[in-house]
């Protein structure tokens, strides 16, 4: 594909996106799928004592020792007890894990529906989510990986504190 | 280059030394000149100049033509490294350089410097002509008919210190004519070999790491399976192999560190008026190449201190008796699953009575403790921050950051440092490296339902405390947790609270606590765990960053269970629990107790008693020591075996405990202490274990031959129990053939 090719590709205003739909609590949740590794289903991750309140805990993941990231707590909801759906998801800062209540189907969205970040979200919400699409019925609030790499994260909660 | 440099400033004679060097310098220039490098050409030029004169015996190699030459190849160096990072020549200037080269060339300076030098050549030549005598066992005749050849050479240089050149010894030849044979197979050896990407490298590490995971995995799955068994142990003896494969490929010569102290000891001695010789052994021993990296600026920091505080000034030498050369000694040698790294010197030594007035001056200790500490553990608060006997700081050391510095990043690699001293007599500072690291050792301890991984490194003892003995041995200062170790007390460290992050302190409910008492920066403490399960390898994975800052987490890692457990960080648990680095003679003495162990070679008994009479087992056999109910005991025919993690093991039962044992009945206990004995396990059943004591040699009186079987522990005569005295098990038929068989494929 010539590079002119791809300009005109991303001028054209309505793009699809292939998006991991997630629930949590309530609400679903979007994740692109170009981020996703692997989708590992009834995760028991390994608690670490200490650990700030969103890890979830240490997965062996290939090798490696992954830490997880707990949505659930990210928002600020109780602990699910038993085993919880984890997606391994690579952002800029390497792997880490995301631990769902569930995961669900992959939807196509165009980005027309997308809408950024509402102003009445609170701070902390607002550095979670990245908009959201709408869709039939229901909103599909999107998550960004790099936004939850743990390592901002942590960096987020020493700011804050 | 540099090496043979230094090399050809002790052996100025060897020809094939000076024409490695004109070869190095040559190609330096022709490739330069080639490549338009005209700073890099001309510089060379010069000392290629300086080097033909020598060559051709019109100069003779004296310490400031050696000096001239050493600065020559600074200079060449620090060109190379700028055209390396700019990719190209910085602009500078050389002339005052190749003046000092083309200075050294004028004979008349020349003779200057010899006559300066005259009296101290002898004495290099001799020494040389002994070295080469000692390095060439194997050529007996040869050496034998050159005896007299130092001293004509002597006769020469001192008759003729003029250009004249040196005609080759006999002796020289001989030397030459064997290191020729040498070379010829190290020309082929480089063919057979490959240069490797250190990344590819690590990755292998990786994955045989994730390897002996799975075997871990497999071996504790398929226990029970006995078709199983011989499957698994292939696959754990394939995997053994590999690792050591692989890790062998990682392994690099410690000449690689080596080879630079040399120069380092040239330069500083000369800057410090020091007369040093280097005597360097082991250089072929291997270590991980990592570990290599680390532990250089320690022994650099090590050899500048035996220089600086160590060897003293020819005329100290002299009247104190002594050669007025001083000789510094590197020495690798491997042990074990260590390597051990001495630096020797035959200087002053330290004066410990120094120390300790210094120790109280800057409030290291009190007075009344320093009446109380033995020699050896005042030696130890040398590796104390901020702690220094030099009477003046010089530029080379004396700032108190020296040894303290050698500790803390021979520590930080797994490893420990000892140190032995005699005044007068000189020091020895030994610094003992683990092999690799990414595989170690650990102890794995449960507490809040989870396993952690304790690197065994700094594990120095176990105590099981009883449930119903928590509540009168565990006591407090203030809430302080205590724990009286042989009359010492030991601060204590609660691993459950301290994970908890709770705020009280409350006296843990009564159950079995298990005290492990760790030795790390100088720190004694003890931490407490709720339970504790085997030791095992485990394959160090790096934590993420956030996981990381938590601070006493330093890796976590996968266990045979296919459980993580995560690897805790003594070191930082003792900061975190505010436990002080403390000069404590608990943790002194022990130190004490293992250098000594080190030093006589002294060997370690477990002490047990069997049947009422006192018999020791050598501890570096004893696996682990077992208490079960004697219904675990099974009988072959009359000869009592144990199923031991699902392997046959002979019981040695020479005190006739299971019989009488068997009377109480089957709820009554055993002990049985279960040995290595070369590749099986045995057996021994015995009535108490009384303690771990080092005991030494008996001789018999006259004939002076070592007494075989009994040793001398604690002031008795002890037995030894001889493991290689128990019969092997039947191999043949009855109910058991099948273990047996195993047994036997092991043995």
């Amino acid at each position: 594909m010539s590079t002119a090719a791809v300009l005109q590709k991303a001028e054209k205003a309505s793009t699809l996106n292939e998006v991991c739909s997630v629930q949590v609590g309530q609400t679903w949740f979007g994740i692109p799928i170009p981020h996703i590794l692997e989708i590992v289903g009834g995760a028991r991750p390994q608690p670490v004592p200490l650990a700030p309140e969103f890890v979830g805990g240490l997965f062996h993941y290939r090798g490696d020792v992954l830490t997880t990231v707990s949505l659930r707590q990210l928002l600020g909801l109780p602990p699910k007890e038993g085993s919880q759906d984890m997606l391994v998801l690579e952002c800029s800062g390497g792997c880490f894990g995301l631990l769902v209540d569930l995961v669900g189907e992959v939807l196509t969205v165009s980005s027309t529906d997308y809408e950024p970040n509402p102003s009445i979200l609170d701070q902390r919400r607002k550095t979670l989510l990245a908009g959201a699409y709408k869709r039939k019925g229901k909103l599909l609030v999107m998550l960004d990986p790099d936004r939850l790499d743990p390592l901002r994260l942590s960096q987020h909660a020493a700011s804050s504190c | 280059m540099e090496r043979c440099l230094t090399e050809f400033e002790t052996r100025p004679e060897d020809a094939a030394l000076l024409d490695d060097i004109f070869r190095s310098v040559h190609t330096i220039k022709g490739t330069t000149g080639f490549l338009g490098f005209k700073r890099l050409e001309k510089l060379a030029h010069a000392g290629e100049n300086l080097l033909g004169l020598l060559r051709d015996g019109k100069l003779v190699a004296d310490r400031p033509l050696i000096s001239g030459l050493l600065h020559l190849l600074d200079g060449l160096r620090s060109i190379l490294r700028s055209i390396e990072s700019e990719e190209g020549e910085a602009s500078g200037d050389d002339s005052e350089l190749i003046a000092e080269l083309e200075a050294l060339q004028n004979p008349a300076l020349q003779l200057i410097g010899k006559l300066s030098e005259a009296a101290p050549k002898p004495v290099a030549t001799k020494r040389k002509a002994q070295r080469a005598r000692r390095a060439k066992p194997s050529a007996p005749p040869l050496s034998e008919t050159s005896l007299p050849a130092p001293a004509v050479i002597e006769d020469r240089t001192q008759q003729t210190p003029e250009t004249k050149p040196l005609i080759p010894e006999p002796e020289i030849q001989s030397a030459k004519l064997k290191d020729k044979p040498i070379a010829a197979p190290m020309a082929s050896a480089a063919e057979s070999t490959l240069r490797v990407d250190i990344v590819l490298l690590n990755r292998m590490m990786n994955l045989v790491g994730e390897l002996v995971l799975t075997r871990n995995q497999v071996l504790q799955a398929t226990a029970a399976d006995p078709r199983m068994t011989m499957l698994s142990r292939r696959l754990d003896m394939v995997t053994a192999d590999l690792r050591e494969s692989v890790m062998k490929a990682r392994m690099q010569p410690v000449s690689n560190i080596f080879s630079k102290m040399p120069r380092i000891v040239r330069d500083l001695s000369q800057v410090l008026g020091r007369r040093v010789r280097l005597e360097v052994e082991g250089q072929e021993t291997e270590l991980d190449k990592s570990l290599l990296e680390a532990i250089k600026d320690p022994l650099t920091h090590a050899v500048r201190n035996s220089l600086d505080h160590g060897i003293e000034l020819p005329e100290v030498r002299a009247a104190a008796g002594k050669n007025t050369e001083g000789t510094l000694k590197l020495r690798a040698v491997q042990e074990g699953s260590h390597v051990l790294i001495e630096v020797q010197d035959d200087g002053a030594g330290i004066d410990v009575a120094k120390v300790c007035r210094k120790a109280i001056e800057r409030g290291i200790i009190s007075n009344e403790r320093a009446t109380q500490m033995g020699e050896r553990e005042l030696l130890q608060l040398i590796f104390v921050p901020g702690f220094s006997t030099a009477a003046a700081v010089t530029n080379v050391s004396g700032r108190g950051v020296g040894m303290d510095v050698v500790r803390t990043n021979v520590e930080k690699i797994g490893g420990k440092v000892e140190i032995d001293s005699r005044v007068g007599k000189g020091t020895t500072l030994r610094l003992r490296i683990p092999l690799t690291l990414a595989i170690i050792p650990a102890l794995i301890v449960h507490s809040l339902g989870q396993s952690f991984a304790l690197p065994q490194g700094s594990l120095s003892e176990l105590v099981h405390v009883p449930a119903e003995e928590a509540g009168s041995t565990i006591e407090y200062i203030e809430g302080a947790p205590l724990y009286r170790l042989r009359g010492n007390l030991l601060p204590l460290v609660f691993l459950g609270q301290l994970l908890k992050a709770a705020t009280d302190h409350a006296p843990e409910p009564r159950r079995d606590n298990f005290i492990a008492v760790l030795d790390v920066d100088g720190r004694r403490f003890g931490l407490v765990v709720d339970g504790l399960a085997d030791p095992e390898e485990i394959v160090v994975k790096p934590l993420s960053a956030v996981l990381k800052n938590i601070g006493i987490y330093s890796g976590a890692t996968v266990l045979g269970n296919a459980e993580l457990a995560l690897i805790l960080d003594p070191g930082a648990i003792a900061a975190k629990a505010g436990v002080r680095i403390s000069v404590h003679e608990e943790a002194l003495h022990s130190a004490d107790e293992q250098e000594s162990g080190d030093v006589h070679k002294a060997v370690e008994y477990l002490l047990v008693e069997v049947a009422g009479r006192r018999a020791a087992v050598l501890l570096d056999d004893v696996l682990r020591i077992e208490q079960l109910p004697l219904s675990r005991i099974e009988y072959i025919g009359y000869r009592p075996v144990l199923n031991f993690e699902g392997k046959l093991m002979p019981v040695e039962d020479s005190g006739g405990l299971l019989g009488s044992a068997q009377i109480g009945g089957d709820q009554s206990k055993v002990i049985v202490v279960v040995c290595r004995e070369r590749n099986r396990h045995v057996g021994i059943a015995v009535s108490q274990v009384l303690d771990v004591a080092s005991g030494s040699e008996l001789f018999e009186s006259g004939t002076q031959q070592r007494a075989a079987g009994v040793t001398l522990l604690k002031d008795h005569v002890t037995g030894v129990v001889g493991l290689s005295t128990v019969p092997p098990l039947p191999s043949s038929d009855g109910e058991s053939s099948e273990w047996a068989q195993v047994e036997e494929a092991i043995a």
